[in-house]
């Protein structure tokens, strides 16, 4: 019948119509962010900085901004301090939430009071959280009292003016800010373990450390790799504490991408250099985020699985 | 050893550890809220003052009515404006949230429901967003100049909702999975229109995973620092930005002031934290992991 035909259609129509206008905004923002794109790439084969006049008069230089920052030496430390300092956050955050996770995941009396206090540093502004500790760690400060006075001697670290500290200090913040995150996780993963599994192989006789190390642990590798991956690329990105607490110093001790980013262009204005480093970072970022995507789908996949496994077993 | 003492052994471990951590994570916090109450010549005491004989409400004074006599040669002008800050913050983080989460939602349902998007495309997205923003703060910072939205509270409010699209879509998302589409095809037999079935069926279900994820794209944007340092200059300033200004031109940071206004500032986060902890970690995972 013709009729019916003509109602699909129309219908399908329809729902055409229903799907573009539910995409529209996303493509009104693509649409926004287009010429910033373009801009960095005008940015990266042009030659200029804000001494120079109007920025559409630029040279163009071809690879030569390139070249400048692949050569340039601070760079490479800046490169090599973000994947220290992203490689050792992450580990740190990892270790300690997972570690409480485990601790927390049978609930306890008082199990509300701690969930609730080790959620708290990330939910304060990283910011504030810069602020705070500059407050703490300098060299009169209450940190090396406490410490001084629950060990008996003198204790006189120097936090934050030392560069090695420095950057051990700026971990640690990492750490301390963001272990929440890694913690809630890990225990949202630890809760949706199946307890039949468990029981099971408590009956078979099996070890505590056994059931953890066999039964636990590949089943939360879905979820390990999630917290780790997404931190590490958090980490990387890392800006507003160092920013705040240390300005790249002392010296440049901790001298991240993005901390001698933001210097380059805004510090001393080489906005040519600024746009050619970013679009060198951002392409190794998307390598990065690229085989992170490979990983992370296939990860998801047993993750959902397991999730409908759990409700269709309820 | 008996089961027994095992038992409280671990009991006793567990306990010590997670007091530690306890600590760790208090300390700081008490540290920032005692500070806010200590008077000018406590502030870089040794010994450390743990706790002000003489608790003072001045800092909190003289950081939310805008000018003291005492202070007024040493600080900048700019510092005496926080009530400004505090309007800039509220009206760009509201703003942005409610449209990022109008939008999320309205993608997230089409994604679940009419696959607008496949989920491996949504997928990369969503790690795309994980690039650093700091790698295109260049070419944003001159694009909002040359079309005029430097220092304005729009500009930052485009690139806030941009930036929190991709967390608002995933969690909503998660949410709009679990409502069965058995209930949509209900609706549709009944002749209501896709729009309808949207604000009358699915909405309703879904209220209370919207607010969770409107309340947490409120913290990400309250809390942003890196855009907002970027984007303005003089005329808008927000809260974090603001906090940076505490410094004496002969006497440092101004350590009670900074206190006074961080607590100001992260009060209502944890509020608000506290408030969706349990969907937290959807929010922080992408609607990836889920707690029960």
């Amino acid at each position: 019948m013709a009729t019916t035909f003509e109602i699909r259609k129309k219908q399908r129509s329809g729902i055409a119509i229903f799907k573009w206008s539910l995409l529209t905004p996303f493509f009104l923002l693509l649409l926004f962010l287009l010429p910033v794109f373009l801009l960095q790439i005008y940015f990266s084969f042009h030659s200029w900085s804000v001494y120079l006049s109007t920025w559409w008069e630029a040279d163009f230089v071809g690879f030569d901004t390139f070249a400048e920052v692949l050569s340039d030496e601070r760079f490479h430390w800046s490169i090599l301090r973000s994947l220290i300092f992203a490689s050792a956050s992450t580990a740190g955050c990892f270790v300690v939430g997972f570690g409480l996770a485990l601790l927390m995941y049978r609930p306890f009396k008082g199990h509300g009071v701690y969930y609730v206090f080790f959620i708290l540093p990330m939910l304060t502004v990283p910011v504030v959280i810069a602020y705070t500790f500059e407050m703490l760690l300098y060299q009169k400060g209450p940190v090396n009292g406490i410490l001084s006075a629950l060990l008996g001697t003198d204790i006189n670290v120097i936090w934050l003016a030392h560069p090695t500290m420095a950057v051990i200090t700026v971990i640690l913040l990492e750490i301390w800010n963001w272990t929440p995150f890694t913690f809630i996780i890990m225990l949202a993963g630890l809760s949706a373990l199946p307890e039949e599994l468990n029981e099971a192989a408590r009956i078979l006789g099996a070890s505590r450390w056994r059931i953890f190390r066999e039964i636990h642990l590949p089943l939360l590798r879905p979820v390990i790799f999630l917290a780790v991956i997404l931190r590490f690329l958090e980490a990387i990105g890392e800006f507003p504490k160092t920013w705040a607490l240390l300005q790249g110093g002392p010296g440049s001790a901790t001298e991240t991408i993005p901390v001698y980013l933001f210097m380059t262009t805004w510090d001393y204005f080489q906005i040519s250099k600024g746009a050619a480093m970013s679009y060198l970072v951002m392409i190794v970022m998307i390598l990065i985020v690229l085989s992170a995507i490979r990983i992370l789908m296939h990860e998801k996949k047993n993750l959902d699985e397991m999730y409908q496994a759990k409700e269709t077993g309820e | 050893m008996s089961r027994q003492t095992k038992k409280k052994l671990y009991t006793l471990f567990r306990f010590t550890a997670l007091g530690i951590w306890f600590c760790i994570v208090a300390f700081p916090v008490y540290w920032i809220v005692a500070t806010s109450f200590k008077p000018d010549h406590e502030w870089f005491a040794w010994p450390p003052v743990y706790w002000s004989a003489t608790p003072t409400m001045d800092n909190y004074k003289s950081v939310w009515t805008s000018y003291t006599k005492t202070l007024a040669t040493q600080e900048a002008e700019s510092m005496q404006k926080p009530w400004i800050a505090l309007q800039n913050s509220l009206i760009i983080s509201l703003v942005a949230t409610t449209i990022t989460v109008f939008f999320g939602t309205l993608l997230a349902y089409g994604v679940s429901r009419y696959r607008i998007l496949s989920e491996v495309r949504m997928f990369n997205l969503l790690m795309f967003r994980m690039i650093p923003p700091i790698v295109v703060a260049v070419p944003i910072s001159i694009y909002y100049s040359n079309i005029g939205l430097i220092d304005t509270v729009t500009g930052l409010a485009i690139i806030y909702i941009i930036t929190t699209l991709p967390y608002a879509v995933w969690m909503t998302k998660s949410f709009i999975d679990e409502v069965p589409i058995e209930i949509e095809q209900a609706a549709a037999i009944l002749g209501a229109s896709k729009w309808r079935t949207i604000g009358e069926v699915i909405f309703p279900l879904v209220r209370s995973g919207v607010v969770a994820t409107f309340l947490f794209i409120l913290i990400l944007t309250w809390s942003e620092y890196l855009m907002a340092l970027i984007l303005t200059k003089t005329d808008v300033v927000t809260l974090p930005i603001q906090l940076a200004k505490y410094e004496g031109a002969t006497e440092g940071r101004v350590y009670g002031r900074q206190a006074a206004l961080a607590v100001g500032i992260t009060i209502p986060l944890v509020v608000i934290g506290c408030l969706i902890r349990k969907h937290l970690v959807r929010g922080f995972s992408f609607g990836m992991v889920k707690k029960r």
